[in-house]
């Protein structure tokens, strides 16, 4: 999707006219009608480029996450579904862990990536396995606005003794008469130790929790190349390495437990007119040992990727005209896993999509979608979707507009499930889900620089086949659960200005209901009707930004009703939280040279709230963000 | 509720009431009653006492968070009373972060929390004296390729000062303990070391050690004062005067894929109750078994009648005052378990709701 989204008003293609979309290919979020998806603004992705995926992503959208603490193991769950329901998208490729099926968002930096979207509801048939809850797009983008060469060196302290350092550069000059070059390269690193001393702390319901002494050290290298014909054609590569080691009491040698988690992704990709031929290589590797003589247990799993991808557009107008993505992947799998035995497993997977999209006029738009993926001693289902986009209101200042989508939805079991020794299952089934949602946009002009929007989403996924390690089995894994995930999603935006201030303000809440649908077992009825455990009903978040002259304020906050950790509901329920965060930017600049200056402080209302494993999470913290950049030439286009 | 049970607990009580002078002490809400220990499920750290009482069919859960407004923070793995104060063991999902609570067994307010650096994977905890107890532990464990890498040790605990004052070196994977007479016999698990420890309890020592048999188990002391133990797949009886092997055999089941455990003694110490249990292969590996039981005069073991037809993983329990069985019967880690009860004859009572993983009982007056 690098090739596709290259300039930079395609920021936010899924609304754009006909007319502007088709010099090369069509991202795939524009055949999700009907769907809803979130653009991340890319200031914040900037702000909060010291930031995991994990601590970042929850101030922006009504998901739920599973931590086991700060910089451990951090999950992602859409409206209900389970952390494997997420597809997590690397420039369109699945880079979820293939023997977990799920990405551990603690070890993704926001510094990582250019662009993110985050898509809601099942997606299969657009992007794949796993996008059975939601998926996440993450996106290098080339930038071939400013000539010349900028450098970067950003660093930040936290009082809680975490320090992250970045340097990088990003360059674009021309090469020969037709052809630009343009690239970034960036190298971070960072420790979290986390530390908040050795004393239990007391939640305002009088719980008493106590911190887990972790260190967490992260690093990591971006590189991206983008050679561009001044016809259009683009050579694209793009490195991703990160390294990422937890290491669970890091002063007693003999008490540790280290977990390192490494990521190799590489991506070669030519965009030739409007088709699009990709390869790559992931791979993924997790050592995990305990002690003094670590010999841990190790998982390395390689994925060879080929993609090839065709547009075919018939465009009658700005306002009638139909897209025709049609594409094939071929992926072929190696893993090396202690616990899958000493033979090597391979398998092969091949997924093949046409999403159709065709506008019929200025108001209604519509998509089929249909996707079908094969893979080795195993059969995922066909996956179509359909969906329709009515523009039901419009005046000069006002706009609403209805959608809807239903879409079938899978996942291939993770390779874990399938290739455990004696507790994997290679005869499951894929899980389906079936989802339906509809929902009402309503954007309103108020004057010049002034605007808000407000969209009403309701669901309903019915995911079949869940999957369960079943203890009276031994932890066999069976195709047990079915579940059924309806709530209701309130997104407003605001964009106004106040004097000389401009204000921002984004909130979502969400409502979720998830439960269990079918008995598996003797002691099951009693899970019917109840609330998924670790699945909030209620998620408030928001982010409320203020910007004058050189100086702004942005306001995150996050709310998060109990969550049950038992299917039953017995025992006690994690307590709802609160968390509140503020940052304060100032921005220095003399001529080739700029800075940004930040003052930091996370949970400042030192909110005392447990993660799964009882331990206390991070209370108020202060820190100092400082970033510098260097421009060779000055700039044509502020970025 | 069966009449024959009825029938026994009111003579008890009846038989109690006539011989108790009047208690000088008000009575505690937590004087009487069978504590089920809930071990909980490892990385959620949410281990649980519960307070059944005998001739209820509700539990009160929870009954350190109900008392001290926090709640034990790790899996339980195992409880004692010394002299009204409680001892519990806390075994938290991170090394290091162990520990072991002493509350007032009467009331339940905590007295003390003996910091989680001094031990390290608590496994069992037994009386030795009416100011001392004893806590097995394993130590820091390693990887799977070598679990048990760390010599286990006897923590002593002295209840006047409400301290840890030694560690006694044992085998590695300490893990049962039975005080009898002023010698403690400590087993133990998983490690494959074969020899108990025997160690005297004048001068927290080790004695010497005796061959038992691969990871011996220690399950009771019986009517005629002889240490029942299971290890290498046999039971062995031990006379503890002479250390020496009196008998060992094995228990044989006509399914010889059920491997046995729970073993505990009747409450006139004339039964050894167990359970026997496999997965059963042909049927996708479904857990299957039942609950038997023989007595101490037995020369051989067959499993093919069972006493009860239930599997209990949980563990088993006799009331020592009714001779009423408590088998913790657990669904699965992710929601409540149950206590089963039955008669000494193998009667189905009742079934009380409990906590996470239902395992060990202590029974009160």
């Amino acid at each position: 999707m690098v090739l596709m989204a290259i300039a930079p008003h395609l920021y936010a293609q899924k609304e754009q006219s006909l007319c502007e979309v088709t010099v090369r290919g069509v991202r795939p979020e524009r055949f999700m009608v009907g769907q809803k998806v979130q653009e991340i603004d890319s200031v914040q992705l900037t702000r909060f480029r010291y930031s995991t995926l994990a601590d970042f992503l929850q101030f922006q959208s009504p998901v739920a996450f599973k931590s086991y603490g700060a910089g451990q193991a951090t999950s992602i769950a859409f409206r209900g579904t389970s952390a494997n329901h997420t597809a997590v998208l690397w420039n369109g490729v699945n880079i979820n862990s293939p023997s977990l099926g799920q990405s551990d968002f603690s070890t993704i930096p926001v510094a990582g990536f250019d662009q993110m979207s985050v898509q809601y509801g099942s997606a299969a048939s657009c992007v794949g396995t796993d996008a059975v809850g939601g998926s996440i797009q993450l996106r290098s983008v080339p930038d071939f606005r400013q000539k010349g060469l900028q450098t970067l060196a950003a660093f930040r302290l936290e009082s809680s003794e975490n320090y992250t350092g970045q340097v990088g550069l990003r360059f674009n000059q021309n090469a020969g008469k037709n052809w630009t070059i343009s690239g970034k390269t960036l190298l971070y690193g960072s420790i979290f130790n986390n530390y908040f001393g050795s004393e239990p702390q007391r939640t305002r319901q009088g719980e008493s929790y106590s911190f887990e002494p972790t260190r967490t050290t992260q690093k990591g290298a971006v590189q991206d190349l983008y050679w561009q014909h001044q016809k259009g054609n683009l050579f694209s590569l793009n490195l991703w390495l990160t390294d990422n080691t937890l290491t669970i009491q890091p002063h007693q040698v003999p008490l540790r437990e280290v977990t390192r988690t490494q990521a190799y992704r590489v991506l070669g990709s030519y965009q030739i007119g409007k088709t699009l031929i990709r390869t790559g290589f992931i791979r993924d590797v997790i050592d995990y040992g305990k002690g003094e003589n670590l010999t841990p247990s190790h998982t390395e799993i390689d994925r060879f990727i080929l993609r090839t991808e065709h547009d075919f557009s018939w465009i009658q107008s700005c306002d009638k005209g139909t897209n025709l993505k049609i594409g094939a992947e071929l992926v072929h799998y190696n893993a090396r896993v202690d616990g899958y035995g000493d033979e090597v497993k391979r398998e092969n997977r091949a997924d093949f999509y046409a999403l159709l999209r065709h506008q019929f006029n200025g108001k209604l738009s519509a998509s089929l979608n249909l996707r079908q993926a094969f893979v080795t001693r195993f059969s995922p289902p066909f996956t179509p979707s359909l969906g329709v986009e009515y523009t039901a209101f419009t005046r000069p200042l006002t706009k609403i507009s209805l959608s809807g989508n239903t879409s079938l939805s899978y996942r291939v079991p993770t390779l874990n499930e399938r290739y455990w020794v004696n507790l994997g299952n290679p005869e499951l089934r894929p899980e389906r889900g079936f989802n339906k949602e509809i929902g009402v946009t309503w954007k309103q002009r108020l004057a010049e620089m002034n605007q808000f929007s407000v969209s009403i989403t309701a669901f309903h996924n019915l995911i079949d086949d869940w999957t369960y390690w079943n203890p009276e089995r031994n932890y066999r894994v069976e195709n047990l659960q079915q579940v059924l995930s309806k709530g209701l999603e309130f997104t407003f935006g605001l964009k106004t200005q106040w004097h000389k201030t401009q204000l921002d303000a984004n909130l979502n809440y969400g409502m979720t209901d998830a439960s269990q649908q079918k008995t598996y077992g003797p002691y099951t009825q009693d899970f019917i009707g109840k609330q998924l455990i670790y699945v909030p009903r209620h998620t408030f978040g928001g982010t409320l930004t203020a910007t004058h002259g050189k100086a702004s304020l942005t306001v995150q906050q996050q709310f998060n009703s109990e969550r049950y950790s038992t299917f039953d509901h017995s025992g006690r329920p994690f307590a709802p939280y609160y968390l509140l965060n503020a940052v304060l930017n100032y921005q220095f600049q003399k001529r080739n040279f700029r800075s940004d200056v930040a003052l930091q402080g996370n949970n400042l209302t030192n909110t005392v709230y447990p993660n799964l494993k009882k331990n206390a999470m991070p209370l108020r913290t202060l820190s100092l963000n400082v970033i510098f950049y260097f421009q060779s030439k000055q700039s044509t286009n502020e970025s | 509720m069966n009449r024959n049970y009825l029938l026994i607990i009111s003579l008890l009580s009846v038989g109690f009431s006539a011989c108790n002078t009047p208690d000088p002490v008000p009575s505690q809400p937590y004087d009487n009653g069978v504590l089920v220990i809930n071990a909980g499920n490892f990385l959620d750290n949410n281990g649980s006492i519960s307070l059944v009482q005998r001739t209820s069919t509700t539990a009160s859960y929870d009954i350190f968070q109900k008392e001290n407004s926090r709640t034990l923070s790790g899996s339980l793995s195992g409880y004692a009373e010394v002299n009204e104060k409680g001892i519990i063991l806390v075994d938290n999902s991170t090394a290091g972060k162990d520990g072991i609570e002493i509350v007032d067994a009467r009331t339940f307010k905590s007295l003390t929390s003996i910091p989680s650096t001094e031990v390290e994977n608590p496994r069992a905890v037994a009386k030795a004296t009416d100011t001392k107890a004893y806590v097995t532990c394993w130590d820091a464990t390693g990887d799977f390729s070598n679990f048990y890498k760390n010599p286990g040790y006897v923590a002593v605990l002295d209840l006047t000062a409400n301290k840890l004052t030694k560690k006694i070196p044992v085998q590695n994977g300490a893990e049962s303990i039975l005080v009898i007479g002023n010698e403690a016999f400590v087993g133990n698990t998983g490690s494959g070391m074969t020899k108990i420890t025997v160690i005297d309890i004048a001068t927290d020592a080790v004695k010497q050690s005796i061959e038992i048999g691969r990871n011996p188990d220690l399950v009771g002391l019986d009517v005629n004062n002889k240490l029942w133990l299971y290890a290498g797949g046999e039971m062995v009886r031990l006379n503890t005067q002479t250390k020496t092997v009196e008998t060992r055999f094995k228990i044989t089941s006509p399914n010889a894929s059920k491997s046995p455990s729970s073993f505990t003694l009747s409450a006139d110490k004339k039964t050894i109750y167990f359970t026997n249990s496999f997965y059963d292969a042909a049927d996708g590996y479904l857990q299957k078994g039942e609950t038997y039981s023989f007595s101490i005069d037995a020369a051989a073991v067959v499993a093919d009648k069972p006493f009860i037809n239930r599997l209990f993983s949980g563990g088993l329990g006799v009331d020592p005052q009714t001779g009423v069985i408590y088998a913790g019967l657990v669904p699965s880690f992710k929601q409540a378990g149950y206590v089963l009860r039955y008669q000494p004859n193998g009667t189905l009572i009742d079934s009380v709701k409990a906590e996470i993983a239902p395992s060990t009982f202590f029974f009160k007056k």
